[in-house]
């Protein structure tokens, strides 16, 4: 859909994930997103939402009394299909099926039109189960009656121009649905990584243009960042040239900081790197 | 609020059973991201001043039941909250000295979307699981 909308900012409650439950409630990262003038909202299901997979009406009462207060808007429901739920095999069809249809309705319960679903992976290279598309077809009619999409995160080492892709592509067109699409994960247009670990091995990324083709397929991205410096840029990855893109194709979809570098559980650590990195987008986005 | 280091010092007691103390329990929280299935967890081995206690020795408490860690593997409709801590009730008849104990938890769970080799490395990524504690 063409439109002059741009780009909006959120934020992935995995940002916080080294002070939640120690020195941070699920609250006090809500009110942290909304001083930092973000609106959409990343939560992890199976994380976030005390009593998972069935939260109790008091809970799912205080979750609404929270967007409404920090004025939030619930943007992605992160979840999982663990194919490797129980030792020795891979779930069947019908039960990643069951459990993407619980996912489904919870997401929907909560307010999400969509979700990050997360596939299981049968190797080094990040194959998706072989089964995914029996279970996401299954799963179409539910999506639509529940009003989300289901999107599958494109994360390095993945790189845009691959068969992975190339087959969730695929298989969109062929359903002709959009009820499932991809989450693009900006750590696939680094350009100058970190290294996190000792002993990481290169990986390989992706040209910023090659996100170009897929956003029509692109229902939310996720802001993936590394280090911010003092002066607002990101050190590893070319945010300039990828907000440009998105607006230039009039890409308006949500953009959810995802802090993974060092220091995540360093008291305030995480919340300064995503004030740092709403500075960086704000400017990007030609917002006030 | 639950203690920042995995291994929580609240929860470490001897226990008993008709008089006797058969035991001790320690808690400890995960420092995945996320909860995890009980059948996505590989039992967990205890190790207190360097003695291990694994298997049938160890029983897994969640959310107020008790699991025996060959019953695990089972569970794949229960969930471990991410907030709550797990309390690992040890057999060791006559249970640990008062004082201070240096205790180390190893424990893994599958995940999913990474390479399957990494099921069993889980436990290096989030470890070590140890602490020193203080027996009242």
């Amino acid at each position: 859909m063409v439109n002059t909308e741009k780009p909006k900012r959120g934020v992935s409650l995995y940002s916080y994930s080294g002070e939640y439950g120690v020195t941070m409630t699920l609250e006090d990262m809500l009110a942290d997103i909304h001083d930092m003038g973000a609106e959409g909202l990343e939560i992890l299901a199976n994380g976030h939402i005390e009593g998972y997979p069935e939260p109790s009406d008091e809970w799912l009462e205080n979750w609404h009394r929270m967007l409404k207060k920090y004025q939030i808007k619930p943007v992605e429901y992160g979840h999982w299909v663990d194919s490797r739920r129980y030792p020795g095999r891979e779930l069947s069809t019908q039960e990643s099926y069951d459990s993407l249809l619980r996912d489904i309705k919870l997401a929907h319960k909560l307010g999400f039109p969509i979700m990050r679903t997360k596939l299981g992976v049968i190797d080094d290279t990040l194959t998706p189960v072989s089964n995914w598309r029996e279970f996401i077809h299954m799963a179409l009619p539910a999506a639509e009656q529940y009003d989300v999409r289901m999107c599958p995160e494109i994360h390095n080492p993945t790189v845009l121009k691959s068969k992975m892709v190339d087959d969730y592509v695929e298989f969109i067109e062929k359903e002709k649905t959009t009820r499932f699409g991809l989450n693009i994960d900006f750590g696939v247009f680094q350009t100058n990584p970190m290294q996190l670990w000792e002993g990481m091995p290169p990986m390989e990324f992706s040209p910023v243009e090659d996100i170009i083709p897929l956003l029509p397929y692109v229902h939310v991205c996720h802001a993936k960042f590394y280090n911010m410096s003092d002066d607002f840029i990101e050190t590893t990855t070319p945010y300039d040239k990828i907000i440009a893109t998105l607006i230039a194709h009039q890409w308006d979809g949500y953009l959810l900081s995802e802090y993974e570098g060092p220091n995540k559980e360093v008291p305030g650590y995480a919340s300064g790197q995503l004030r740092r990195q709403h500075i960086l987008m704000k400017r990007l986005l030609g917002e006030a | 609020m639950l203690e920042k280091e995995s291994i929580q010092s609240r929860g470490f007691r001897n226990v008993s059973q008709g008089g006797k103390v058969t035991g001790f329990q320690v808690a400890f929280r995960s420092l995945y991201y996320r909860g995890v299935w009980l059948s996505q967890l590989r039992p967990a081995t205890v190790i207190v001043d360097g003695e291990s206690f694994s298997g049938e020795q160890v029983t897994w408490t969640i959310s107020g039941k008790t699991y025996a860690q060959t019953e695990l593997a089972q569970h794949g409709e229960v969930n471990w909250p991410l907030l709550e801590p797990a309390v690992l009730t040890v057999r060791k008849p006559g249970g640990l000295a008062q004082g201070i104990h240096d205790v180390e938890i190893k424990y893994s769970y599958s995940c999913s979307y990474m390479p399957p080799v990494m099921d069993e490395l889980m436990v290096q990524l989030n470890g070590p699981n140890k602490r020193q504690l203080v027996l009242v």
